[in-house]
């Protein structure tokens, strides 16, 4: 399924909880794991100066740095290098998406791990002040799936045994479905498919009536059946829903009810918008909020 | 010790030069080495009777010490007025020095020279449009890095970034190979939102020829998208060229004139193999100034001019809005209040004052544009002018510098400044996370595409 992972951390508590899953997936599906860091954000006009990461200091770049940062990242993940993962370190300095998208169309990776935000604190050197973040960013313009980590909940990964799939029926979901198929199939494990129903938009002192719900979701499913099922030959353990409701906050509590190991999704959100906390599309909602890894395909 | 290691009058030619010069972190000893540089005093008075014509000499006599010069420079407004920062006296006390002398100065007196060089001046050219006798001291102060880089006297950034031109014909190490693919690379990330989108390369006798600065290559390739997203909407038959695409130079900030004339000179070859119409430059001041204003003398052309007719990004942008090429939706236009950073090197030394205030008016819902203080001709540098934003000695004296900016924001309310050249976006950048004055700013070419009103053969299926 997975050949080359490629593992975007901050070398840091927050990616921890992302670290687990990318080494436990290295191992599980015997893929190669490049652990890839940026060690700083470039500064300064012109000059070769970056700011660090974690120290925050200005510093130039030289081998001899490199090779430092590159000795820590082996020592806070020693526990977890093992002979049975083939892996190797990359530190680079750049703007974090750019260079992580550089680094996954230079080595051809099949997925990228993203670890979870890392805060106000660093992401402020991250980001130095661009809009938009790092995995908006990285999700836009991946060519392959991108699977994040956010909550410690969602951690957890022993075999995945059901994943839900949640469409809007575009394009890009068209492609989040192969990917889904693909993946059910190779594992051999459940996929339930799943369209929120957004009712949220609905103009205030409108309440839609409940018959047009109803009406709606029948349609939904209609669409749902013909323009999946014919190209799930195979999967034998497949179900399909249709909620009413805010789509992130359904999206979520459908995985729980499914006892999803995985929620796949097409991030076809096209804008990197200004303010993430304040807006944020369905995806990051459900990625901030879901008890589960979730994998964002856009292509 | 006359010639140090990294310290010496030796320019930077090769890679592993650069390398090591880049391994001598800070240039810790190459400020070391420059205090023992010895002075080729005979060298240096040659090359100011080669150079140093009738114009500079007599701007240098006929100055009246009137001092009208002093309140038109933000270095001496930010600095409380401090005589040693009126305009004339920088330039009399030091390149008049040094003819006075006729070359026989002291290591003391260069390193003066190039502290007031590079932390003192950027080259913004303002206090000439306030010289009753039109004496331009920033073209002095040009010609003054000239002399101080031949002596080795240069900050260590700038003699690194003029070794990237002439290693690379780029400001940074970005090879030819790299330039195309990180096209190319873009292009493959945007294509299924803009179908159809497009790097033509090396195409011969395009419309246009379009050019870039490394930094965006290098570390903002989105900016290369936005580009080609821009000439595709607008059906612009355009190309880059695979060699002289580095339209920036870093040498000029440096006063290696020599290095100057190469990178010029590769933009010229390409012209020249691929015959575009016309030559765009991206959103740049001092690329526009070095490769367009000043590079055709450096190349030695009689007509002053470069191969092609070669205008600034705002120009071809203010073209394509009038002409219709690009629409606006008039829903999506800005709308909070917005001002607009004037570069020093295409409106005050190039007359280009209209170009981006006509883009304003397709893209900012009238009313919410506010015009800084001064502005036009007579704005200030950003702060970061000259190579100042990239020199780390001299930073205390940069972040100084920034506040004459930073006020010029503050008065105008503004919480968007739209900042068409690198230097300003980045002295502008630096001026918030230094003050936090709650202010976004942006090139012109991401916000004119969030507000395109996009033909429809041109979008996506959905």
């Amino acid at each position: 399924m997975f050949k080359k992972i490629l593992f975007a951390t901050s070398a840091t508590k927050v990616s921890d909880h992302a670290a687990r899953v990318a080494f436990n997936m290295a191992e599980r599906y015997n893929a190669s794991l490049d652990l890839f860091h940026v060690l700083g954000v470039p500064t300064r006009g012109y000059s070769q100066e970056v700011m660090d990461v974690k120290t925050r200091e200005k510093v130039e770049v030289n081998d001899e740095y490199i090779s430092w940062i590159d000795e820590e990242l082996k020592t806070y993940y020693t526990d977890q290098l093992s002979d049975a993962i083939q892996s190797n370190i990359t530190v680079a300095v750049g703007v974090p998406h750019r260079e992580i998208l550089r680094q996954a169309r230079k080595t051809n990776a099949d997925l990228i791990v993203l670890g979870g935000n890392t805060g106000d604190e660093e992401d402020a050197v991250y980001k130095h002040s661009m809009a938009g973040s790092t995995l908006q960013r990285v999700a836009r313009g991946a060519m392959c799936p991108v699977l994040v980590v956010n909550r410690p909940a969602a951690s957890f990964w022993g075999g995945v045994s059901s994943i839900v799939f949640g469409t809007d029926f575009s394009k890009a979901s068209d492609k989040a479905f192969d990917f889904a198929c693909n993946f059910a199939s190779t594992m051999g494990c459940e996929i339930n498919l799943f369209h929120a129903l957004d009712i949220s938009t609905t103009p205030v002192g409108r309440a839609m009536p409940q018959d047009e719900i109803e009406q709606k979701i029948r349609e939904s499913l209609r669409k749902m059946r013909s323009r999946y099922v014919s190209k799930m030959e195979g999967i034998h353990a497949y179900s399909m829903d249709v909620w009413e409701g805010i789509p992130y906050v359904e999206i979520v509590k459908y995985s729980r009810e499914k006892h999803a190991d995985l929620i796949i999704m097409a991030h076809h959100s096209r804008k990197i918008e200004a303010d993430v906390s304040q807006i944020g599309s369905n995806m990051e909602q459900v990625i901030v909020r879901a008890g589960c890894p979730v994998i964002s395909v856009n292509r | 010790m006359p010639e140090g290691i990294f310290c010496n009058k030796k320019p930077i030619e090769t890679e592993e030069a650069l390398t090591a010069l880049l391994g001598d972190t800070s240039g810790k000893n190459y400020y070391k080495e420059m205090t023992d540089l010895d002075i080729d005093s005979d060298l240096l008075w040659k090359t100011i009777q080669n150079t140093c014509k009738s114009r500079m000499r007599t701007w240098l006599e006929i100055c009246a010490h009137c001092g009208m010069c002093a309140e038109s420079c933000f270095l001496y407004l930010v600095n409380d007025r401090d005589p040693r920062q009126v305009p004339a006296y920088k330039i009399q006390s030091t390149l008049g020095e040094i003819i006075k002398k006729k070359g026989k100065v002291s290591n003391e007196f260069m390193h003066m020279a190039m502290e007031t060089a590079w932390s003192k001046c950027t080259c913004c050219n303002r206090c000439a449009t306030y010289c009753p006798h039109g004496i331009d001291m920033g073209v002095m102060f040009g010609y003054l890095r000239g002399l101080l880089y031949q002596q080795g006297f240069v900050p260590w950034e700038l003699k690194i970034g003029a070794g990237m031109h002439r290693v690379y014909r780029a400001q940074m190490d970005v090879t030819n190979e790299d330039f195309v693919e990180t096209f190319e690379w873009m292009v493959e990330e945007y294509e299924e939102d803009y179908p159809g989108l497009k790097v033509p390369v090396d195409v011969e006798d395009a419309d246009i020829m379009y050019t870039v600065n490394a930094r965006e290559v290098k570390h903002y390739p989105e900016d290369l998208a936005e580009a080609a997203i821009l000439f595709h909407i607008a059906g612009e038959n355009w190309t880059v060229p695979s060699q002289g695409w580095e339209q920036t130079s870093l040498c000029m900030f440096a006063g290696d004139w020599a290095a100057c004339k190469m990178q010029v000179e590769s933009v010229y070859e390409a012209m020249e193999l691929i015959r575009p119409k016309r030559m765009v430059g991206t959103e740049c001041g001092h690329a526009h100034r070095a490769t367009v204003v000043e590079g055709p003398y450096w190349a030695g052309r009689q007509n002053g001019k470069p191969p092609a007719e070669s205008i600034h990004y705002v120009e071809w942008l203010a073209e394509a809005l009038r002409e219709g090429k690009l629409k606006i939706d008039p829903a999506k236009r800005i709308k909070e209040p917005v001002t607009l950073q004037d570069s020093c090197n295409y409106v005050r030394n190039h007359g280009m004052r209209n170009a981006a205030r006509e883009i304003l008016s397709y893209i900012v819902e009238p009313g919410y544009f506010i015009e800084m203080g001064s502005n036009k001709e007579n704005n200030y540098c950003c702060g970061g002018g000259g190579g100042f934003n990239g020199i780390g000695l001299y930073r205390p004296q940069r972040n100084k510098a920034l506040i004459t900016k930073r006020d010029q924001i503050l008065d105008t309310g503004a919480t968007l400044v739209i900042a068409p050249c690198h230097n300003c976006w980045d002295a502008i950048r630096d001026l918030e996370e230094e003050y936090e004055i709650g202010i976004k700013w942006s090139f012109l070419k991401p916000l004119v595409i969030s507000m395109l009103d996009i033909p429809d053969h041109l979008k996506p299926e959905e």
